[in-house]
């Protein structure tokens, strides 16, 4: 088996399809929407079309579910003993069981809300932040930028399950939405650990970082204001290692990716 | 047979072959037995994607109006791509539903624009349920969920659909009823139950 | 009410430990330190492998053993200094080149068609070889002076008797043509050549087969 294996080399079986960013960004709808008035986009039980929305994004956090098993496995193997820290590679595995279990927990509650393995197309941009060459830039990419990520979606849907009255999403929302704090405190730990002699590569992580949050904040999908369908959870950002200022500075990488959409819109209509 | 239109007659922004759905409307049309001398104008908002899912079906001067977002007829995998298995349902739900209003005991109910949430996903779980003996790609999980979500999550609920699943006749004023009995056993704080007013449809730009 | 002044013995009449052991101390803790090395190497294989098995309960049930594994280098790794090795690193390595050899066949398997071939390595050679060992391991040395290694291979015996039943019924469940068992025993056969060319997970001697035949202390 060799170290490093690409995203397009992922396993799925059949029932699974593959959309890249592309298809998503060269939408020529995007631009027309742009131009609507849909009012709010937060993913709430009053918004038209909640339960479909809802479907959508648990399938996304299924198949985001799978790539963080995949991405943390490659962790363990992709890395020999002198470049990953045994203690690292233990906290890898534990993230595996971890992910496995989101992984069935998503299953479980696509049965319970009607979706379909398969059901949805599935992006791998969430692994391809996991195959970063250097272990910290992937501890900061996908710890710290995607499993945060992780956190604010899992808020999100809890609340979505509690403003539904839905009480299997908001149990098991909250029990996953423990995990995450844990992975991004392991981030946050790992980062300091390793960079604590090293400024310059903990600069480049932090980088790598803010790209990865970046390209997940596309088009507004998250930040604080009635646009965003995800909202960032600062109290679990907070508990999971994040500083005030790293939360500030996420909530303008966001409200910057939200500008850069609308003048994309703005521009292609 | 009924005169049918559909609007676009060509659509630009997504990949759906306008003659393929015109043909998923007439085989729907015939499956489910809708009245061969009403018009239907069928209206596909090609701007809004999956899972922006919304749908109107309202009887206007005795000719059935229909209204569907993009998202409706959209395969979930294939982004801008037709899923003949969703437009099906949608075309038989909302074709359904506006045979209903025409002959089926539903002449007296609100425009849809009029209806809560509640309401709407109690019609909505009656036709698709009759879809089931036809032979439509129904999915009982996905409506189920749709129905708990504005419906409530509990026993009376839960006994609602089923019985509106099977497809036992009822009128307008027997599902307003069954809608007013759930509100009273839905014991969500206000707040929580949802019954919007607002809606995905526009008029389109000038 | 019981006297609370009354001697008692030590050990209670149905306790039948003894001290003497087959190990040093030197032995245990080259044992453990081999059983830590391919306890890695195993969690890294699973962990390496998640991606690379398109079926889903396979894949699940790979990044859940991984950790399994990963416990048990955790384990020994801490049992290692207890064992008068502070660089717990330097007896962190395989039995001998052949090991190295077995365990890089292991771990060769990449194709998503190769899930047998992969579940085979692990399931039908490794797990019941490091049964055989750790059993033989625990039942070798003393239960009092190495008890605390006893206790941490009792849980980790209890996890790969679990793991390899469900390993073994994911095959079963794989396994659905005779071509498939034929590929399956090929590969078991390939395997346990080279595991026996290494004498066993922890080298010749694994299962004390030398003791009995050289009549040596160890």
């Amino acid at each position: 088996m060799r170290k490093q294996l690409p995203p397009e080399m992922l396993a799925r079986d059949s029932r699974f399809v593959r959309t890249s960013i592309m298809d998503q960004v060269m939408d020529p709808r995007n631009a027309k929407m742009g131009e609507r008035e849909l009012g709010s986009a937060r993913l709430q039980p009053e918004r038209p079309a909640a339960a479909d929305r809802a479907r959508n994004l648990m399938h996304g956090i299924f198949t985001g579910e799978i790539q963080a098993l995949e991405g943390a496995g490659r962790t363990t193997f992709d890395f020999d003993d002198d470049e990953a820290p045994f203690a690292l590679k233990l906290d890898m595995a534990r993230q595996c069981w971890d992910e496995s279990r989101h992984v069935e927990i998503s299953v479980k509650l696509g049965d319970w809300m009607g979706t379909e393995i398969g059901e949805y197309s599935e992006a791998t941009f969430l692994y391809e932040a996991a195959c970063a060459p250097d272990p910290i830039l992937r501890l900061c990419g996908v710890n710290r930028a995607l499993e945060g990520l992780a956190i604010d979606v899992f808020n999100t849907m809890r609340e979505f399950g509690d403003l539904s009255g839905d009480p299997v999403l908001e149990f098991c929302e909250d029990w996953m939405l423990a995990d995450e704090v844990t992975h991004v405190k392991m981030g946050s730990d790992w980062l300091r650990r390793l960079t604590a002699d090293d400024p310059e590569r903990r600069e480049r992580a932090l980088d790598f970082q803010r790209t990865v949050d970046k390209l997940f904040s596309l088009g507004g999908f998250r930040g604080e204001s009635e646009e965003n369908p995800i909202q960032l959870a600062r109290t679990f950002r907070s508990m999971a290692g994040f500083s005030t200022d790293e939360i500030d500075e996420l909530a303008e990488i966001a409200a910057q990716a939200q500008e850069d959409a609308r003048a994309m819109v703005a521009g292609g209509s | 047979m009924s005169n049918v239109t559909l609007t676009p007659a060509e659509f630009t922004l997504v990949k759906f072959d306008a003659d393929q759905v015109r043909a998923l409307i007439d085989q729907t049309l015939g499956e489910i037995e809708f009245p061969v001398d009403v018009d239907v104008t069928i209206d596909v908002d090609e701007v809004l994607p999956h899972p922006l899912t919304a749908s109107m079906a309202n009887v206007v001067d005795g000719a059935a109006h229909l209204w569907y977002t993009g998202g409706c007829f959209e395969s979930p995998k294939r982004q801008t791509g037709l899923s003949v298995d969703h437009t099906r349902v949608e075309l038989g739900v909302g074709l359904l539903r506006a045979k209903d209003r025409l002959v089926g005991g539903f002449e007296n109910a609100p425009a849809d624009e009029q209806l809560d949430d509640r309401q709407r996903t109690l019609w909505d779980t009656y036709a698709e349920g009759r879809l089931v003996p036809l032979g439509f790609p129904v999915r009982i999980p996905r409506r189920r969920y749709t129905f708990r979500l504005y419906g409530g999550f509990n026993d009376v609920a839960d006994a609602a659909f089923e019985q509106l699943w099977t497809g036992a006749p009822i009128t307008w004023d027997g599902l307003s009823a069954m809608a007013e009995s759930l509100a009273a056993a839905d014991t969500r704080p206000e707040r929580k139950k949802s019954l919007r007013k607002e809606t995905l449809r526009q008029a389109p730009a000038a | 009410m019981s006297d609370p002044s009354k001697p008692r013995a030590a050990f209670a009449p149905w306790d039948r430990r003894e001290l003497p052991g087959l190990f040093t101390v030197e032995e245990s803790a080259r044992r453990v330190g081999t059983y830590k090395w391919l306890e890695m190497r195993l969690f890294e294989s699973l962990g390496g492998w998640v991606a690379t098995v398109p079926e889903l309960d396979v894949k699940l049930v790979l990044g859940r053993h991984c950790y399994h594994h990963a416990w048990h280098a955790e384990l020994m790794d801490k049992r290692l200094p207890e064992l008068r090795e502070m660089n717990t690193d330097r007896l962190c390595e395989p039995a001998n080149p052949e090991m190295v050899a077995f365990v890089a066949a292991l771990q060769e398997p990449e194709a998503p068609e190769h899930t047998i071939e992969k579940l085979v390595g692990i399931f039908r050679v490794l797990l019941p070889r490091k049964i055989a060992a750790y059993t033989y391991h625990m039942n070798a040395t003393s239960r009092i002076t190495d008890s605390p290694t006893q206790r941490s291979l009792g849980f980790m015996l209890q996890d790969e008797f679990e793991d390899w039943r469900e390993g073994e019924m994911l095959l079963q469940s794989l396994i659905e043509t005779p071509e498939d068992v034929e590929r399956a025993a090929r590969r078991q056969a390939e395997l346990e050549t080279l595991v026996l060319a290494a004498g066993g997970i922890a080298g010749p001697g694994t299962l004390g087969s030398d003791v009995v035949t050289e009549g040596a202390s160890v």
